[in-house]
Order: structure tokens, then C-alpha cells, then sequence
């Protein structure tokens, strides 16, 4: 049941709309807590019980860590300052020993299910150098749904927990629900406990507002995916299906469409997602803001999948870099090397250490390793290079903060953000590497031209229907770049010119919406992480 | 106060940091210069700044930096 299907939108949204509100108030959690496991069950249900025990393993973390802080807040009452320290020293092992044991429970389904196929491929391609005995045995396991995104949920609510931001839910419901709620199991967004689970069981009825705001968002979710990304895909698929026989001027239009693809698609589910929510007065966090507008590719991260960023940033970026042993480090490399290098040491490994993480959560495969370390690459470099580029734009007394300069910057990014997202459609990282060398030596720009992208799986019609879509969402986005908000614009209208614009989104989604015949419902991308 | 203005000015030459009203927001002090930042404070003021004290409130002017290093060196 995807989300932009019609069961999805209609029968299971309605229905559940209907039940919530029908249902008194303190009970309304109920409803969406019910709404989510069978939207659950009907999409995976063998999956379910992953579901379950991860859910389980971080509530009985969570209250054992309440425990251990407890005891220790009630036993340090009776403690000198140095009994006070040295029982500090035993609680916090305690606790690394609670998250530890969780952490190896939830990433280690995480890990099994979604990576064991690509170990035990490559450990046995290794070993298969050397003999053939012991080889791991290969098995076809299912990737429960949504696993990436409800893991990195469940412990980033440990690592809160652990750190004292807020302490563990008795309610074991609310953990549930925080983990499971139905819009954004499959694709995120990346939610943390004290965002959204508190909304969650507030139960509050759906007002008009809500209920418009969230379906205006619906419907220009359902605008980006059906009238733009749908039509790209099959365009999208056949270049790089057989990217050995298109040429350089192909393969790079192929790059591009993709890169427009994936972000109508992510950026449009994520409205679908945001939306359903606001239904029920429940605000999730936003995933992105008009990341095509970055200057710069850190600008572009943190515009771009926002809360996947975030997380790392939080738990990955800050524990390593901010961690006593590269502290220690920095402060030997600032004495003996350079204060520069000092100070980019830590950031560095941290950097390597998130960039490795996000390739990797995005698939099992070298692709998804080479897509991380790739960025890595670009921001380090981009560090590195940072002094010297400085002074390099003060002896051409170029002014960095120029309007001029910040278009160079803008464009530049979308070249690099191409190339990445060209490597993550590429079948693996060897196609990444024939895709390049055509583009650079097999260009060939006449097949631009000459009627050769109108036989790749779309016509003519599909290619205006894109470009239209596209002007249309670059309008919008410019809008609110200059900080406008469109929606309350529209909602200050009379109900004629309201009612207008809902009318022509409706009308673009039905009467150029990819869907009928010729047309698969397209899964969703980010939903197969 | 004077020892934290120096840090800042050093880290990012050329910003009136005492005028700035949201250092994060405006994307002075993204995550490589906190961290930056964090290494230069905890040298200098003799504090140690964990990844909890990294919230977007303690690091959003320089009021809420100093006070931030106040409250650790308390502790």
C-alpha cells in the first residue's frame, strides 16, 4: 500500500480519520497505534515481529537506565564528593553496559537482515581465493519494512535516554506508537522522541485547518510524484538499464532526470507523509528545504534528507569528534604539527565515520560504500582546501559574497549533487565509472537533438508534462527561498481563488499524473532503505 | 568574555559575533566549527563540553556560549 495509492489516501486514511475522531479523546492514540501495526501488517506481515522486538528491546532499556540514574541519584545523598565521583564512574559503566546490549540487539537485526547477503557474498568471494571449504552459507532473508528508519529512531530514544535529555516513557504505548506511527514507518522522517511522541497521544480532534493543511500538502506530494517523478522513471530506468549503449549527452540527461526523480519523489512523500500527520494535528519534522538552492554540498546536507542528517550529526559526528580520545589527539597535532591541523583532525575521522554510515544505510553494496565516500571526499577536500581558497579570492580581490559568486556556487553544487546521484542509480560502481568515461569521451551532443531521447521510454508529451512540473515546483520553491509562506497565502484568499488553485492541482495530478495504462505504480525509492 | 571573543574571531575572521543575534541559524558556526570551537573553549577555560551540551540553545549567541562555559566550569 504505498502512499500515493488510492487504498492508501482513501479507504485506510479515511477510515482512520473517521475512527479517530469517533473515538473520545484519551483513547484516540489507540486508534493510530492500531491504524499503524495493521498498516503494517497489510504492506509486510512477516516483518511485524522485528517491529516488536525492537520496540520491546528499547522500552526495557529505557526503563532500566531510569533505574540505574534512580539508584544513583538516591545514593549519592549519602556520599562525600569523592564517593559521589567514584559511584558516577560505576553508573555510567552501568549504563554503556544498557545501551551497549540494546545497540547490539536493534543494529544487529538491522545488520543481519539488510547486510548478512552482502557479507557473506564478499567474505565468501575472499575466501572462495583460497579454498573452498567453509564458505557462509547464503541465505534469502526478507528487509523488514521501514527497519533502517524506526532503528535509528529506537536509538537515537536510548542515546537521549543515556544522556539525560529527557528520561525513559513508562508508557509503553507511546514507545510503540513513536516507533510504528503509520505515515512515517516507511520513509521516515527520522523523528525524535521529544518531537513527536508527545503529539502523538495528545489525541487532539481534527480541526478544519488541519485537515485542509494536510491535504493541500497531500495533494502536492502526490503533484511532484505522479506528474514528475512517475514520468521520469521509465526514461530514468532504460538509460541506465543499457548505459553501455547511449551515449555521453544521454547518460548525463539520464543523471539529471534521476536527480529530479529522486527528489520529486523523496521531497513529494515526505509532503504525502507531513501531510497525513497534520490530519491528525501531528507535526513531524520537515526532511527538506529547497536543497537545489545549497551553495555549497554541506549546504546541500543539510537541506536534503534533513533528519537523516541530523541524526548523525548528533549521535555520530558529535560522540566521535567531541570523544576524549580525539580530544587528546587534536591537542598532540595542534603542539607538534599545526594548530590548523589540530583542529581538523577530529572533524575529519568524525566526517569519515558519518559519511560511512550514510553509504551504508542507504544499501548493502560497494555502490552505497562509494556514494558516502564520495561526499566525505568533496567536504574534506573542500576543509583542506578552505585557507588556500580564501587567499586565493583576496589576491584576485574576488568577493565571495557576491551575488555573481553565489550562482557559481549554486551551479557548482548541482554538478557535484549529479555526479553523486549518478553513482546511486548506476548499477554498480564500475557502470559509475563507464557512465563517466562516455560522458567525458563519448560525449556525442547531437543526440540531444536529434530525436534520440523520445525513444528511451517516454515521448514528447512526457518530457512538457516533466519541464512543466518542474517550472512549477521551482516557482513555489523560489517563493519560499524569499521566505514567503505560499500556503498561508493561499488560505488568506476568498474561497473562489482558494478552491481555484486546489482545482488545478487536482486537475494537473489526474490529467498528467503518470498512472493507467503504460504505467507501473512506481515504488518508492527511499522506501526499499 | 574577551578570551571567547578572541576564539570566535579567530575561528571566523571577519564576523561581528557580539552583534549576532542566532550564530547556528545563519549558518555562522555550522558542525566543523563547533567542533573546532569546543576544542579551542575546552583548552582554554579547562571545561569539558560533552555531545549533551551540543544543543543548538548553548551555542546560538555569545551570550549562551559564555553562559554555557560558566555553568560547566561550576560543575
Amino acid at each position: 500500500m504505498a502512499y500515493s495509492s488510492i487504498v492508501y489516501l482513501l479507504p485506510f486514511l479515511g477510515a482512520v480519520l473517521l475512527l479517530y475522531n469517533g473515538m473520545p479523546k484519551k483513547y484516540r492514540w489507540c486508534v493510530l497505534l492500531l491504524a499503524s501495526y495493521v498498516f503494517y501488517w497489510l504492506n509486510s506481515p512477516s516483518t511485524l515481529v522485528f517491529l516488536l522486538l525492537a520496540t520491546a528491546a528499547v522500552y526495557f532499556a529505557g526503563i532500566f537506565l531510569n533505574k540505574i540514574q534512580d539508584g544513583f541519584e538516591l545514593s549519592k545523598k549519602a556520599l562525600d564528593k569523592e564517593g559521589k565521583k567514584k559511584l558516577r564512574g560505576v553508573v555510567g559503566w552501568q549504563k554503556k553496559a544498557v545501551c551497549a546490549c540494546t545497540f547490539l540487539f536493534v543494529f544487529g537485526l538491522l545488520a543481519f537482515l539488510k547486510y548478512y547477503p552482502f557479507f557473506s557474498e564478499n567474505i565468501n568471494h575472499f575466501l572462495g581465493l583460497f579454498t573452498e571449504k567453509h564458505m557462509l552459507p547464503q541465505l534469502k532473508l526478507i528487509q523488514p519494512l521501514g527497519i533502517s528508519y524506526y532503528t535509528l529512531q529506537a536509538a537515537g530514544y536510548i542515546i537521549d535516554v543515556y544522556r539525560g535529555k529527557y528520561r525513559a516513557d513508562k508508557h509503553i504505548g507511546k514507545v510503540a506508537l513513536f516507533l510504528s506511527f503509520f505515515p512515517q514507518i516507511v520513509e521516515g522522517p527520522i523523528a525524535r522522541f521529544d518531537q513527536t511522541a508527545g503529539q502523538l497521544m495528545e489525541g487532539n480532534r481534527t480541526t478544519y485547518k488541519n485537515l485542509t493543511w494536510g491535504a493541500q500538502l497531500i495533494l502536492w506530494g502526490l503533484f511532484k510524484k505522479m506528474v514528475v517523478a512517475d514520468r521520469a522513471n521509465p526514461f530514468v530506468a532504460e538509460v541506465f538499464g543499457n548505459y553501455t549503449e547511449n551515449s555521453g549527452a544521454v547518460l548525463l540527461m539520464g543523471g539529471i532526470l534521476f536527480t529530479v526523480q529522486i527528489y520529486m519523489e523523496f521531497s513529494g512523500c515526505m509532503d504525502i507523509v507531513i501531510g497525513s500527520a497534520q490530519l491528525f494535528g501531528v507535526d513531524l519534522p520537515k526532511n527538506f528545504a529547497r536543497p537545489f538552492f545549497a551553495d555549497s554540498v554541506n549546504d546541500f546536507w543539510r537541506r536534503w534528507h534533513i533528519t537523516l542528517g541530523a541524526w548523525l550529526r548528533d549521535y555520530v559526528f558529535y560522540s566521535v569528534s567531541l570523544s576524549k580520545g580525539f580530544g587528546k589527539l587534536s591537542k598532540k597535532a595542534k603542539e607538534k604539527l599545526s594548530p590548523f591541523l589540530g583542529a581538523l583532525i577530529p572533524s575529519a575521522a568524525a566526517l569519515f565515520c558519518v559519511w560511512f554510515c550514510n553509504g551504508i544505510w542507504h544499501g548493502a553494496g560497494w555502490k552505497y560504500l562509494a556514494y558516502g565516500m564520495y561526499y566525505y571526499l568533496i567536504m574534506l577536500l573542500g576543509m583542506l582546501l578552505e585557507p588556500l581558497f580564501a587567499k586565493t579570492a583576496a589576491c584576485v580581490h574576488l568577493n565571495r559574497d557576491s551575488g555573481g559568486f553565489h550562482v557559481v556556487r549554486v551551479l557548482r553544487t548541482c554538478v557535484l549533487v549529479v555526479g553523486g546521484m549518478t553513482l546511486f542509480r548506476a548499477e554498480s560502481v564500475g557502470a559509475f565509472g563507464e557512465i563517466m568515461l562516455r560522458i567525458f569521451t563519448d560525449f556525442a551532443p547531437g543526440s540531444i537533438v536529434d530525436g534520440t531521447l523520445l525513444h528511451l521510454g517516454i515521448d514528447g508529451w512526457d518530457f512538457i508534462a516533466i519541464a512543466g512540473g518542474c517550472i512549477v515546483v521551482l516557482i513555489v520553491s523560489m517563493i519560499q527561498e524569499k521566505g514567503y509562506s505560499l500556503r498561508e497565502t493561499v488560505a488568506g484568499q476568498n474561497i473562489v481563488l482558494r478552491w481555484a488553485v486546489y482545482f488545478a492541482l487536482i486537475f494537473a495530478v489526474v490529467i498528467f499524473g503518470a498512472y493507467g495504462p503504460g504505467y507501473d505504480q512506481v515504488a518508492f525509492i527511499y522506501g526499499q532503505f | 568574555m574577551e578570551e571567547l571573543l578572541t576564539i570566535l574571531e579567530n575561528l571566523k575572521p571577519g564576523v561581528d559575533f557580539a552583534a549576532q543575534t542566532d550564530l547556528i541559524e545563519d549558518h555562522i558556526l555550522d558542525s566543523m566549527s563547533v567542533v573546532m570551537l569546543v576544542g579551542e573553549l575546552n583548552d582554554e577555560f579547562d571545561i569539558e563540553i560533552t555531545p549533551v551540551d551540543v544543543v543548538p540553545e548553548n551555542f546560538k549567541t555569545v551570550d549562551a556560549i559564555y553562559a554555557m562555559i560558566q555553568r560547566l566550569s561550576d560543575d
